[in-house]
C-alpha cells in the first residue's frame, strides 16, 4: 500500500505538476490568510496583519521547492527539467540540431539495419521445434580425390547403415529434390519436389495443418504415390479447398494422392533463395536395388540429437561408424568420412563472415558519428562556459551539470534514433531486395521487437558515449576562469581543443580504416571481374528445358527429343549457335564422377580419380565459344553406337597427362561403363560453380548422344540447359526460343531463363552486395570525418582571427596565415592516418575471406586510401583557412 | 512572555503525528495545536512546517483531502492513517527509552561512576 502511495505521489508530480503546484498555492496561502485573520481579530489592521503572517512564514518559495522534493521525485523532476532545458537549446540551434541527429541517425540507421539482418539470419531460431537438436549430415570425401571438398551428399546404403547404426539421433531423414508438372487442373505447372524417407516430418516435429504426414512404410516402393502440399501450393493452385486431402491429382502422368497441407510457416529445406522453397513433398521410395548403391552420393540428410546428446558426441559416433564402413566397404568408402553440422551453421556459414563485418563497419560508423557529435557538443558548449559559471556559482553541483550535459545528448541520440529507424527501415528494404536470392531467411528481416530494443539500447549508449567528453568538461568548469573572461569570448581553452583534436583523430583513423577496408573489398570486386570465366557470356541466353522425371524411359527417347529441339532452334533467325548441356556453369549443379584410365593399374573406386562431368550436345561450344584447344569437339557423328569421344579440360589433360597429349587416350566413366571412351578434344577450363573459384577443376564433357542408363539404377529422363548465341539482344530471343521448345513438346515446360551475362552478374552479387554496403558506411564515415574537421577548423579560425590580425598586420603573408590553419588539419589528419594504418593492419585480416587476389595488406589500396583521405581533410580545412587568409587586420584588431 | 526552545532535529514528524491523531487539521490547525499543547514552549519554523507534511504524507503516515474550515474556507485537512497511528506508537516508545537513558546518563553523579 505504501509503495502505491508513493507512485501515487511520483504519478502526480510528474504527470500532474501543476495541480499539485496549484494545490499547494493554495493551502500555504489559507495557512498565511488563517494566520493573518487571527492577528486581525487581536486588533492589527488587515494589510499590516498580511504582511506579517508573511514575514512569520518566512521564505514561501523555498518552503515550495522543499515541498516538491518531500514528494521523492525530484530527481525525476530534475531529469525532465533537463530534457526541457535541452529541448530548448536545440530548437534555438536548428542548424546544430540538424547535424547532430543526422549523424547520429545515419549511425544508429545504419546499425539497425544491419543488424535487422543479422538478427534475422543468425540470431533469430530456425522455425522448427527445438531447432538447435536438429543437424544436416554430409560426407567427407577423400581430401586426395576430392581437393578443397568438404562436404558432399550422402549414398543411400550409406545413409540405410548411419541410421541403423547411431545412437545419438532421434530420428534421420534423407531426401532429394526434382521437379514435377502437375496437369489435369488448368494449365501445366512444375513444381519443385522434395522427396523424403519417412520420419522427416516427425525429425523436424513439423504438424501438417490438414491430413498427416508420411507414415513408416510409406518409403517402400509401390506406397510413394502420395504428396503433401505446401500451403502456397494449396492455397494458389487448389483454392484452399478443405477437402483436398484423399483427392487425387496428376503429377508427371501418374495419379498422386494429397495425404496432408503443410501450414504457412512451414519451410523444408530453407532455401537461400525464397523463389526456390519447397513446394510439395512425397516419399523418397527406394527400390531394394537403391538402398544397395554405396557409390553414388545424391542425398542430403537431416537429423534430431536425442535430448542431452552433444554435436561432439554425436560426430564421434559418426566417425567411428565411418571407419567400419570404410574397412567394410573399402572400394566404395574408403577416406568417406561423415559430417554433423548443425542446421543453422549449415545454412548461414557462408554469409555469416560477410555479416559480421558488416556489423563491425556500422559500428566504427557509429563511433565516428558519436566523436562527430561529442566535437559539435564541445565546440557549442565553449559558447555556453559563462553560463556554466554561472551556474556553478549559484550553487549547482558537478553532478547536476554532468547530468545535464548528458540529458542533452541523450535527447539527441534519442531523435538520431527515432530518425534512424526511419533510414533502416528503407535501409532493410534495400538489403532484402539486393540480397533476396542469396541470403537464407531474408524473407523474415524486418525491424521486429528485437530489433527496435537494439536501436533504443545503441541510440541511449551512443547519447552516453557522445555526451561523456562534454559533460566531463562541463563539470571541470572554473568558475573563476570563465568569469574573468567577461562576457566575451573565450580566447584561451586548451584542454578542450586537446579533446577535440583527439576526437577528429580517432574519426580520420577509424574512417580511414573503414576506407582501406571498402578498398580491399573494390578490388577485389574489380579482380573478379578481369576473371576470364573460360568462356564468353556475351549475347548468350541460356534456359532450363525442364524435361520431368519419367516423361521418357529409353535414353533414346530422350536423345530423339533432345535433337528435334536442337534441330527446330537453329532453323530460327538471328540463332549463330545452340548446344545443350546438364549443368551451366556458374549454376549449384553439377557432377563428379570417379575415371578409370586405360593402361593404368586398376583401383577400387573409392581409389579413383574424381572430375567434374558435365553432358553435352553438338553446337555447346560454339555457342559458348569455349576454346577448342587441340582435336576436335563433339559433332553428329557422336552417337550411340558409334566410339564413345569425350572433350576433357585443360587442367585435366595438364593433371592426366602432364607430358604427352591426351588426344587419342582412352578411359572409362565409373558410373557409365558401358564402353571405354576416347579423348577427341581438350578445351579451355571453366569457371564451373562460381567465378571466385581458385581451383581449376579437370573437367570432362560427353556427349549426351552417348547417353545409356547409370551403372546399377534404371535410366530416368532429366532436364538439360540449353545455351543460344544470338545476333540480336538475348533476351529478345529468349521468348522466341521457348515458343519454338514448346512446339516440339508442349507438356515440357521450359523455365529458368537467362543470360550467361546475368549469371556472372548473379555469381558475383554477395560480393557485390557486401563491397557496395561497406563502401557505403566508408563513404559515411568519410563524410562524418569532413564535417569533424571542418567544425574544429572553423572553429579554430574563428577563435583566432584576432591573432590571424595581428599576425597580417605584423607583416605575415596571407599565404603563411593559410598554410597556420591548414598546417593544424592536416596534422590531426596524418596522426589519424597513421593510427589508422596501424589498425587497418591489424584488422584487415578478418576480411580476408572476404577478398579475392588482393591481399589484405595490399599497399597500394592503403595508399590510395590514405592519399583520398588527406585530399578530403586538406579541403575540408582549406575552406575555414582561406576565410582567416581574408581577415582584414583593422576588422580582427577591433573585434575584440 | 515565556521562554521558547528551538525543536529537535527530526522530532517534527512526532509532533506532526501526534497532533494528527487528536483528529483531522489543517496545517495552520496543526501549528495552532502543537502550540496549544506545548503551551508555546515550542518555536515551530512555519515554513518547515508543509515540507514535512508533504514528506510524512509522501510516505503515507498522513492522508489528506480538501474540506472546509471552521470560517467556510477551503483548507487541506490531514488525517493519522493506521499505518501512521504504528508509526507515532513506535516513535513514542523510542522517545521515551531514549529520554530514559540520556536522563539517566545526565543525573549520574561522579561517585556513582
Amino acid at each position: 500500500m505504501r509503495l502505491l502511495n508513493r507512485v501515487r505521489s511520483w504519478w502526480r508530480g510528474i504527470f500532474q505538476r501543476s495541480l499539485v503546484q496549484n494545490e499547494m498555492e493554495a493551502e500555504l496561502q489559507f495557512h498565511v490568510e488563517a494566520r493573518a485573520e487571527e492577528l486581525v481579530q487581536s486588533g492589527v489592521p488587515r494589510a499590516e496583519a498580511l504582511r506579517r503572517a508573511r514575514l512569520e512564514f518566512g521564505g514561501m518559495e523555498g518552503a515550495k521547492e522543499e515541498c516538491l522534493e518531500a514528494r521523492g521525485a525530484s530527481w525525476l523532476d530534475n531529469l525532465m527539467q533537463d530534457l526541457r532545458y535541452g529541448t530548448r537549446t536545440m530548437m534555438r540551434a536548428p542548424g546544430f540540431t540538424t547535424m547532430a541527429v543526422l549523424a547520429l541517425a545515419l549511425g544508429i540507421g545504419a546499425n539497425t539495419a544491419i543488424f535487422s539482418v543479422v538478427n534475422a539470419v543468425l540470431l533469430r531460431p530456425l522455425p522448427y521445434d527445438q531447432p538447435d537438436k536438429l543437424v544436416q549430415l554430409w560426407h567427407v570425401p577423400p581430401q586426395a580425390t576430392f581437393p578443397g571438398i568438404a562436404e558432399f551428399p550422402v549414398s543411400p546404403a550409406n545413409f540405410l547403415d548411419w541410421r541403423s547404426q547411431t545412437q545419438s539421433f532421434e530420428g534421420m531423414s534423407a531426401y532429394g529434390r526434382g521437379s514435377y508438372t502437375l496437369t489435369g487442373n488448368g494449365e501445366p505447372e512444375t513444381f519443385r519436389m522434395i522427396a523424403v524417407t519417412d520420419g522427416m516430418f516427425s525429425i523436424l516435429h513439423a504438424r501438417p495443418l490438414l491430413g498427416r504426414g508420411f507414415v513408416s512404410g510409406e518409403d517402400e516402393p509401390g506406397h510413394e504415390q502420395e504428396v503433401v502440399l505446401s500451403y502456397g501450393v494449396w492455397r494458389r493452385r487448389f483454392a484452399g479447398n478443405p477437402d483436398i486431402v484423399g483427392k487425387n491429382i496428376t503429377l508427371n502422368a501418374r495419379a498422386f494422392t494429397v495425404i496432408g497441407v503443410m501450414g504457412p510457416d512451414f519451410e523444408f529445406p530453407i532455401s537461400t533463395d525464397p523463389s526456390l522453397q519447397a513446394q510439395m513433398w512425397k516419399p523418397l521410395a527406394w527400390s531394394d536395388q537403391d538402398r544397395a548403391v554405396r557409390d553414388n552420393h545424391n542425398y542430403a540428410v537431416v537429423a534430431r540429437l536425442k535430448p542431452g546428446v552433444a554435436v561432439k558426441q554425436a560426430q564421434n559416433e559418426l566417425d567411428g561408424i565411418s571407419n567400419r564402413l570404410a574397412q567394410e566397404y573399402p572400394s566404395e568408402n574408403k577416406g568417406w568420412g561423415a559430417i554433423a553440422v548443425p542446421l543453422r551453421d549449415d545454412l548461414v556459414g557462408d554469409v555469416r563472415p560477410a555479416l559480421l563485418i558488416l556489423l563491425g563497419a556500422v559500428v566504427l560508423v557509429l563511433l565516428i558519428a558519436c566523436a562527430n557529435v561529442a566535437n559539435l557538443v564541445l565546440v557549442k558548449a565553449l559558447t555556453r562556459r559563462k553560463e556554466q559559471a554561472v551556474r556553478v556559482a549559484l550553487g549547482a553541483t558537478r553532478r547536476r551539470l554532468l547530468q545535464q550535459a548528458l540529458a542533452e545528448t541523450l535527447l539527441l541520440a534519442l531523435a538520431g534514433g527515432a530518425l534512424g529507424l526511419v533510414f533502416a527501415h528503407y535501409g532493410v528494404i534495400l538489403i532484402v531486395k539486393f540480397l533476396a536470392q542469396r541470403l537464407p531467411r531474408s524473407s523474415e528481416i524486418s525491424l521486429d521487437g528485437w530489433v527496435l530494443a537494439f536501436t533504443a539500447g545503441i541510440s541511449l549508449l551512443a547519447g552516453f558515449a557522445a555526451g561523456l567528453a562534454p559533460a566531463f568538461r562541463a563539470a571541470k568548469t572554473d568558475v573563476n576562469e570563465a568569469l574573468k573572461q567577461g562576457l566575451g569570448r573565450a580566447t584561451s581553452d586548451s584542454g578542450g581543443s586537446r579533446t577535440r583534436d583527439l576526437l577528429v583523430v580517432s574519426e580520420v583513423a577509424l574512417s580511414l580504416m573503414l576506407l582501406i577496408g571498402a578498398g580491399l573489398l573494390i578490388r577485389s570486386l574489380w579482380m573478379l571481374h578481369q576473371v576470364n570465366p573460360g568462356f564468353e557470356a556475351a549475347q548468350v541466353v541460356t534456359m532450363e528445358v525442364a524435361v520431368p522425371i519419367g516423361k521418357f524411359t529409353e535414353p533414346a527417347q530422350q536423345i530423339g527429343y533432345f535433337n528435334r529441339v536442337l534441330d527446330r532452334i537453329r532453323t530460327l533467325p538471328g540463332v549463330q549457335a545452340a548446344g545443350l548441356i546438364d549443368s551451366l556453369p556458374l549454376s549449384d549443379n553439377g557432377s563428379m564422377q570417379p575415371i578409370a584410365v586405360e593402361g593404368r593399374p586398376p583401383v577400387a573406386m573409392a581409389d579413383m580419380p574424381e572430375v567434374d562431368v558435365r553432358l553435352i550436345s553438338p553446337g555447346y561450344l560454339g555457342a559458348m565459344h569455349l576454346p577448342l584447344l587441340e582435336g576436335r569437339g563433339v559433332d553428329d557423328s557422336d552417337v550411340a553406337g558409334r566410339p564413345g569421344a569425350v572433350l576433357i579440360s585443360e587442367s585435366m589433360a595438364k593433371l592426366f597427362w602432364p607430358n604427352e597429349s591426351a588426344i587419342g587416350k582412352r578411359l572409362t566413366l565409373y558410373f557409365f561403363p558401358d564402353q571405354p571412351r576416347v579423348v577427341v578434344g581438350i578445351v579451355g577450363d571453366v569457371k564451373l560453380y562460381a567465378v571466385n573459384e581458385t581451383q581449376r577443376k579437370a573437367t570432362l564433357y560427353f556427349p549426351v548422344a552417348q547417353l545409356t542408363a547409370p551403372r546399377g539404377a534404371a535410366f530416368q529422363s532429366f532436364g538439360m540447359n540449353l545455351a543460344v548465341r544470338t545476333g540480336a539482344a538475348p533476351v529478345n530471343m529468349a521468348s522466341t526460343v521457348g515458343l519454338a521448345i514448346h512446339e516440339v513438346d508442349p507438356g515440357i515446360p521450359v523455365q529458368n531463363v537467362r543470360t550467361m551475362d546475368e549469371m556472372i552478374s548473379e555469381s558475383l552479387s554477395p560480393q557485390r552486395f557486401t563491397m557496395l554496403l561497406l563502401g557505403a558506411f566508408a563513404g559515411l564515415a568519410l563524410l562524418l570525418a569532413v564535417v569533424g574537421i571542418y567544425s574544429v577548423t572553423s572553429y579554430s579560425v574563428s577563435r583566432r582571427t584576432n591573432e590571424m590580425g595581428i599576425r597580417v598586420a605584423l607583416g605575415a603573408r596571407r599565404t603563411d596565415v593559410l598554410m597556420l590553419v591548414i598546417r593544424h588539419g592536416m596534422m590531426l589528419a596524418l596522426i589519424g592516418s597513421v593510427i589508422g594504418i596501424a589498425g587497418a593492419l591489424l584488422l584487415s585480416r578478418v576480411i580476408r575471406s572476404q577478398l579475392f587476389g588482393v591481399q589484405p595488406t595490399d599497399p597500394a589500396t592503403f595508399v590510395a586510401a590514405a592519399c583520398g583521405l588527406m585530399i578530403v581533410v586538406l579541403a575540408a580545412s582549406y575552406i575555414p583557412a582561406r576565410r582567416a587568409m581574408r581577415v582584414d587586420p583593422m576588422v580582427a584588431l577591433r573585434y575584440e | 512572555m515565556s521562554k521558547q526552545m528551538d525543536l529537535l532535529q527530526g522530532t517534527l514528524d512526532m509532533l506532526i503525528l501526534k497532533a494528527t491523531s487528536l483528529g483531522p487539521l489543517h496545517g495552520y490547525g496543526i501549528l495552532l495545536r502543537i502550540g496549544q499543547i506545548s503551551k508555546d514552549r515550542l518555536e515551530i519554523q512555519q515554513g518547515s512546517l508543509y515540507p514535512a507534511l508533504y514528506r510524512l504524507e509522501h510516505q503515507g503516515w498522513i492522508t489528506s483531502e480538501w474540506g472546509e474550515s471552521e470560517n467556510k474556507r477551503r483548507a487541506k485537512y490531514y488525517r493519522l492513517t493506521a499505518a501512521g497511528k504504528r508509526r507515532l506508537q513506535a516513535e513514542t516508545e523510542k522517545w521515551n527509552r531514549m529520554t530514559d537513558v540520556i536522563a539517566g546518563i545526565l543525573e549520574t553523579r561522579p561517585e556513582e561512576v
